[in-house]
């Protein structure tokens, strides 16, 4: 039930069907201003030097990058469990928004649904590289081999994680590319250029918008949002048991799973958010997405912030009271002061003291305010996985075995490369393909006005 | 042989629900609707149903035996090997491998069941009744073939009397959907 009184519209301007479909697909048929190519040529040169970064760590070995015995897990991990956690917006957004029948998920659940394909496969990379003889990476299917056959070990969650993400991955590009059928559609058989009907044609599948297919699409869309909310909350919950069955202080927790899943939705919502505020700007789009829309992530933003903070006070607040000296070295000689205090307290900083900004319903209603917060956010969320990464393997059990540890310009290299590939696959969804989904914009127009739901 | 319609085109999805019903009203059957969004009322009326949820949950049903027995197969028969001292058969490590499986399995699946039965293949060109249908317009398109030119004068008046903006008579030859 959508109370339009209170609330207010879901898209504002008493739009018409085709003014809708005509609005929403004008940045595809219009040439991207100056700002696009601008933007594509940087991330592009970024994409180049990852590029460049990968084909040496791949020729060379992982001896190029800076990390060692001790810390075996540098920026790489740090980075994957960063764009995993991105990665969780998209999903966690459209699928736990639609089986909550949120409808004011319709504007902007394909944007994060692009976001989750982009940056999972980005995350993807970082493990790959890291086993070093990346030709050898389909030793981790369980396929039935010459060599007993042996096979993996199913109980590792190094093996979890693998399944997980391909399986994540997968279903999230299943799910967004469902959504699309309707919209490609349109495209086909508004367009008046031949080749465009051509391709969008053979990408929507010959769909008719029938009662027939309309029935099954929604009852797939459910089937698919019910089963991928379990997957959401499985795939970090199995990137945090990567760390937590090891015994290294900082990581032995069972409050891992519920932390790391929290941390990536609260990650990805960031970048939801700062994607929201750039696609509002540029194509003045704040019909569709509206202040409501940004104030309703704004304060999801503050309610996990504040569980985040819940959350880093609960693991220092059970380092001193486990009575664990190894703990208790980690959290308040290695974090809170000593070598790391600035990872640290940037994450504390900007996680659960910056969100609270939100509070304020100005802040909410400037996009200055929204883009600056969620950029924090964003930095505050990789300070957090640096800190869990790096801090703990550098000073463990034994100080004969302590290490500082430092990135090589090769493992900058990477991940300047992904964050180039992110932005400029970002670009290229913004010019090739519906930014939000046209038919479900359609179906909540009205919503709360007449004798609907 | 060609087939005859005559598709009725509104701009209001009330005054389409309407004339769904009063259209069903006299029996005249309705052929197929387009829409440009589901519109719920519609499934009820022309008493649509998807079996996709039952099929999902034996497509899962399927996929945990398998992962299982697979599992089983693996770590018990093929090639048993002690890992930290944990019975071959360690069940409850099993569960997340099984868990992410099944969800992958039970997503192709019903996807590749939703492909099959609403027949949306890649580069599939099924009829299409009117372009508008995708845009702005709803749609409902009723067989005359098996009618008298009274019956199609009938639905055409009754589609106008709705509310219809337009009412068009259509052939085609062999009708893909």
């Amino acid at each position: 039930m959508y109370n339009r009184k209170i609330r207010g519209p879901l898209v504002e301007g008493n739009k018409t069907l085709s003014q809708i479909s005509k609005e929403i697909l004008s940045p595809m048929e219009t040439a991207p201003g100056l700002w696009w190519y601008i933007t594509f040529g940087i991330s592009s040169i970024a994409a180049i030097f990852g590029f460049y970064a990968i084909f040496i760590t791949v020729s060379r070995g992982i001896g190029t990058w800076g990390v060692n015995n001790s810390v075996g897990w540098g920026w790489e991990i740090v980075n994957f469990v960063w764009w995993i956690g991105i990665g969780h917006a998209g999903t966690a957004f459209s699928i736990f928004l639609l089986i909550l029948r949120q409808r004011w998920r319709t504007s902007i659940n394909r944007a994060a649904e692009a976001m989750t394909v982009i940056a999972v496969m980005m995350a993807a990379l970082f493990p790959a590289l890291h086993m070093g003889r990346v030709w050898l990476a389909f030793y981790i299917f369980p396929y039935p081999n010459t060599r007993g056959p042996l096979w993996v070990n199913f109980n590792s969650p190094l093996f979890w994680d693998f399944i997980a993400i391909t399986a994540y991955l997968l279903i999230s590009f299943s799910f967004w590319y469902l959504g699309m059928l309707p919209d490609f559609a349109t495209i086909r058989d508004r367009t008046k250029s031949k080749i465009k009907k051509a391709i969008y044609g053979f990408f929507g599948m010959g769909w008719t918008g029938s009662g027939r297919h309309w029935i099954r699409f929604e009852s797939l869309s459910f089937i698919l949002g019910g089963i991928a909310a379990v997957l959401v909350v499985s795939v970090h919950s199995i990137v945090s048991t990567d760390f937590a069955v090891g015994i290294e202080p900082g990581w032995h927790t069972t409050l891992f799973p519920p932390y790391f899943v929290v941390g990536a939705i609260f990650s990805g919502f960031a970048m939801v958010m700062t994607l929201m505020v750039i696609v509002r700007k540029i194509y003045k789009l704040t019909d569709y997405i509206t202040d409501n829309h940004m104030d309703a992530i704004a304060r999801i933003l503050v309610f996990i912030s504040l569980i985040m903070g819940t959350a880093y006070s609960t693991e220092i607040f059970i380092a001193w009271y486990s009575g664990n000296e190894y703990e208790m070295f980690t959290f308040f000689r290695n974090r809170i002061t000593g070598d790391f205090t600035i990872q640290f307290w940037g994450m504390i900083f900007c996680n659960a003291l910056i969100p609270q900004l939100f509070w304020f319903r100005k802040v909410r209603r400037s996009w200055i305010g929204l883009l600056a917060v969620s950029l924090l956010i964003n930095l505050g969320m990789w300070f957090e996985r640096f800190n869990i990464v790096v801090t703990s393997l550098s000073k463990d059990f034994l100080p004969s075995n302590w290490v500082s540890y430092n990135p090589t310009y090769i493992e900058i290299g990477v991940y300047l490369g992904t964050l180039g590939l992110f932005t400029a696959g970002i670009l290229l969804f913004f010019r090739y393909i519906p930014i939000m989904a046209v038919s479900e914009v359609k179906s909540v127009v009205n919503i709360g006005s007449k004798n609907d739901d | 042989m060609k087939k005859a319609y005559k598709i009725g085109i509104y701009d209001d999805e009330e005054m389409f629900i309407s004339s769904i019903k009063s259209l069903q009203h006299k029996e005249f059957k309705i052929y197929d609707v387009f829409t440009p969004y589901p519109v719920h009322e519609v499934f009820h009326l022309l008493k649509l149903k998807s079996r996709l949820p039952t099929a999902a949950y034996f497509f899962g049903l399927f996929a945990i035996i398998a992962v299982l027995a697979f599992l089983y197969y693996t770590s018990v028969i093929n090639w048993p090997i002690v890992y930290g001292g944990k019975p071959f058969n360690s069940f409850p490590s099993f569960i997340v491998v099984t868990i992410v499986i099944t969800i992958f399995t039970v997503t192709i699946a019903s996807l590749a069941a939703f492909s099959a039965r609403s027949k949306l293949i890649p580069g599939r060109d099924n009829t299409i009744f009117d372009h508008r249908a995708t845009d702005d317009k709803f749609v409902i398109v009723v067989n005359t073939d098996t009618l008298d030119d009274s019956g199609s004068d009938q639905i055409e008046a009754l589609m106008k009397e709705q509310g219809a903006v337009e009412v068009l008579d259509k052939e085609f030859e062999n009708v893909i959907a």
